[in-house]
Order: C-alpha cells, then sequence, then structure tokens
C-alpha cells in the first residue's frame, strides 16, 4: 500500500470564492504511483473548504449566494469577540458556517492511474475569509 | 486621490520575519499577536478587498517598558520598500533622551511618515513635559502627525487606565501646529475623544473601534449612537481618519463598518482619504 501525501498553496484573492483545482488534483494523483485506490483532498483550515460541483460560472455565483443567504455575513452570533489566544478580533462566524455547510474533503477513485470523475464535476477550494495564504493536501492512497 | 488605512501593524508578514526571526519575541510577548504568518501580498490583497490603496504600517519602541522594539524603525522601513502601496510611521521610546534625535533619522532619513505611540505600552505620562514634550516639539518641527494608542489596548502588559485621551489636552494645547490621531477614539473614553477634536482643531480620530461584536456594530455604535451623525457632519468630518488595526481586525470588515453608516458621500470621501492625505502631507494623488 502507498500513501502520498502533498501539500498545496494557494493565494485567493477575494473575500468569498471557489477555485478550481480540479487540474492539479488529477495530476497529484497521476504522478503518485498509485494505480488503484483513493484520493483525499482536504483543506487545512476552518474557513475555507473543498468541495464538487458543475464548473459554470452561473452554477458557482448561485452556490455561493446560498452559503451567503444560509450562513448570512450578520447574525447573532457568539463568535464575534476578541480571541486572546489569536490577539485578534474573531469576527468570522459565517466563514466557519460556511465551511462546516461545504465540508473540509472529497474524495474520489482513482482506477488505472487515473481519477474517477463524473465528466461535469469539477473539484473546488472555497475560500470563505479571504484573502488569504491557505493550504490543501492531497493525500493518494492505494497499489 | 488614495484610499488611506491609516494604521496597521506589520506583525503577520512573513517577510518581516524572514529578515528579522528574532521579532517573534517581541510580537509575541510584547504585543501580544500570536497567529502565524502570511506573505506580504496576502496584505496588499486584504486592502484590495477593502477597497484601500495605501497603508500605513506602525510599530512601536518599547526599549525601556519591555527590553524591546515591536519593530525597529530600520527594519519597517526596509519592509515599506518592498511596495508602493506602503508607508511607514516610525515609534521612538519618550523614555530615551535620545528620541527626538532618532524621530528625526526615522524621519529624514528611514522616509517614514509620521510617529506613533502607546503610553499605555510604553509606558510614560504623555504630559510628560521632560520627557515626551521634547519628542512632540521634534514631530511639530518635522511636520509629522502622532498617533496615539488610546483607551482599550489588546497588548497583554498595556494599562488601560494610562490612555486616557483627556490626558492630550495638555498637549494638543501646547503644541497647536502638532497634529494628533487619537487611535481607536480612545474606546471606551469616546466622549473625552470627542471633546478634544471638538475643541481643538489639531486633534484627529480614528476608526479602528474594535472592543467586542463586529466593526460594523461596534464603529456604529461610537459614531452613531454616542456622538451622532450629525455631530460627525457638523464638527468632525475633517477630522477622521480611516483605520483598522489590521491584523487586530481585517482592513475589510473596518471599511465595511465606515461605508456601512451612510454618512455623505464628500464626509465619506474624507474620512477614508482626504483627512489622511493632508495629515501624510501628500499632494491628490501623490
Amino acid at each position: 500500500m502507498k500513501s502520498v501525501v502533498k501539500r498545496f498553496s494557494i493565494d485567493t484573492t477575494q473575500d468569498v470564492e471557489l477555485i478550481n483545482i480540479t487540474s492539479i488534483v488529477k495530476e497529484a494523483a497521476a504522478e503518485s504511483g498509485v494505480s488503484n485506490g483513493i484520493v483525499y483532498v482536504t483543506t487545512m483550515h476552518t474557513t475555507s473548504g473543498i468541495t464538487v460541483n458543475e464548473g459554470l460560472p452561473d452554477v458557482e455565483a448561485d452556490l455561493l449566494s446560498m452559503l451567503e443567504r444560509t450562513a448570512s455575513e450578520f447574525g447573532d452570533y457568539r463568535h464575534q469577540r476578541f480571541l486572546p489566544s489569536d490577539g485578534q478580533m474573531a469576527v468570522n462566524s459565517c466563514s466557519h458556517q460556511r465551511s462546516l455547510l461545504t465540508g473540509m474533503q472529497v474524495a474520489f477513485p482513482v482506477e488505472n492511474g487515473t481519477l474517477v470523475m463524473g465528466a461535469r464535476q469539477t473539484i473546488y477550494f472555497a475560500e470563505f475569509d479571504g484573502p488569504l495564504h491557505r493550504e490543501y493536501i492531497i493525500h493518494v492512497l492505494g497499489v | 486621490m488614495a484610499v488611506i488605512d491609516f494604521r496597521t501593524y506589520p506583525v503577520q508578514v512573513q517577510e518581516l520575519y524572514d529578515e528579522s526571526p528574532q521579532l517573534h519575541a517581541p510580537v509575541r510577548d510584547i504585543f501580544g499577536f500570536y497567529c502565524s504568518a502570511q506573505p506580504l501580498s496576502t496584505l496588499i490583497r486584504q486592502l484590495d478587498v477593502a477597497g484601500v490603496d495605501i497603508t500605513v504600517l506602525s510599530t512601536l519602541d518599547c526599549t525601556t517598558a519591555h527590553g524591546a522594539a515591536i519593530v525597529p524603525n530600520e527594519t519597517l522601513a526596509k519592509l515599506v520598500e518592498k511596495s508602493d502601496r506602503l508607508l511607514g510611521f516610525a515609534s521612538v521610546d519618550p523614555s530615551d533622551s535620545s528620541a527626538p534625535a532618532k524621530l528625526e533619522h526615522a524621519i529624514e532619513n528611514l522616509k517614514l511618515r509620521g510617529l506613533n505611540l502607546d503610553p499605555a505600552l510604553q509606558r510614560f505620562r504623555v504630559s510628560d513635559d521632560r520627557l515626551a514634550f521634547p519628542v512632540y516639539e521634534k514631530a511639530a518641527k518635522l511636520g509629522i502627525p502622532i498617533t496615539f494608542q488610546m483607551g482599550l489596548n489588546w497588548a497583554p502588559r498595556a494599562r488601560i487606565a494610562d490612555a486616557r485621551p483627556l490626558d492630550l489636552e495638555c498637549v494638543a494645547a501646547t503644541f497647536p501646529n502638532l497634529r494628533i490621531v487619537i487611535a481607536h477614539c480612545g474606546w471606551p473614553f469616546t466622549m473625552e475623544s470627542l471633546a478634544l477634536a471638538i475643541k481643538y482643531q489639531n486633534v484627529f480620530l480614528d476608526t479602528a473601534i474594535l472592543f467586542s461584536g463586529r466593526p460594523e456594530s461596534s464603529v456604529a455604535s461610537v459614531f452613531t449612537k454616542e456622538y451622532g451623525l450629525d455631530v460627525i457632519e457638523a464638527s468632525l468630518r475633517e477630522r477622521i481618519v480611516f483605520a483598522s488595526d489590521y491584523p487586530r481586525v481585517d482592513p475589510k470588515r473596518v471599511a465595511r463598518a465606515v461605508r456601512m453608516l451612510g454618512l455623505r458621500p464628500l464626509t465619506e470621501k474624507m474620512i477614508f482619504s482626504t483627512n489622511a492625505e493632508s495629515l501624510l502631507n501628500r499632494t491628490p494623488n501623490a
């Protein structure tokens, strides 16, 4: 069994955005040397997400609108205060909530060295409190 | 005319630590900031999202009180050189008798644009005519503004009671040509700050009002409920500058807080641009 973990960084440019990372995941899977197994894509943060949907700008815009409606910027939140352990204001409750709704990880099978994906499926890194320098992990596991 | 964030601190900028790894200690132990660093490019993109063109990076010299500067003026000046989106404010230690000379060096040779002081953290009395007044006299002679950190202070070693805005009255009165910015509107001593800004033409306030809740609510609570927008429009529109205090909070949130106040467009422009341009002695579009 092989286990190949690769770390990737990404510089987001917006407060909220979806960034297509499909080709990076496919490439990492192909370069891993794993013929048959599974690939996990995992964000390293609690105000971002990893998700899959159709790679169309209108779909992306609607998904972000849905998240902004569901976890609105302003609310009767408790997480809006000074956080002594950070030394800064923690005022991004909506970002955490959007991360929860999106999820922090996706998985795809690897078959004959290739990612098995639906034709319309696109893998996204989802930013919910940008712009920031972010990291995510691609973990390929198999034989 | 540039939108200016009048005060940020470079304590989350990775390039600072690449060149000066020893600064982790004062940033953590004196300034009280514990988050991991980000590349300078992140700060620039943060400014973009906030609609800010230029930010003033600031520091604090706490040598007498705590044994170190948060960021030495020379290091700050080198960081400022990395982007035309950055300006720098020096700090000197008023308890050091050579502080006026060091300030002159920072302005004349390092090309920093103002002075940042924090009596609660640096542990000096702003009304100390023996130690502090020579620094003010030098700043007035150099034609630079001084930002005083007033009121609530998140640095663990700072004492809030040592930062009462009314203590600045003798400074404002003694140095009428010295432009004084009261950071955070001196919250919770906001009415003291208001009184000074209304009475003294050389006293300014900034928008980094952060205590609890979101900036959108804390800024509104002072400007809308305590001061009243009518007072701001009538008496303060030339006397408020936009400042975020990043990385204590993101510029995008403080900028949104100011834009949500519902001020007249001209007043908003003065707060975001004109007033800071004037304080920094910048000509429009410079």
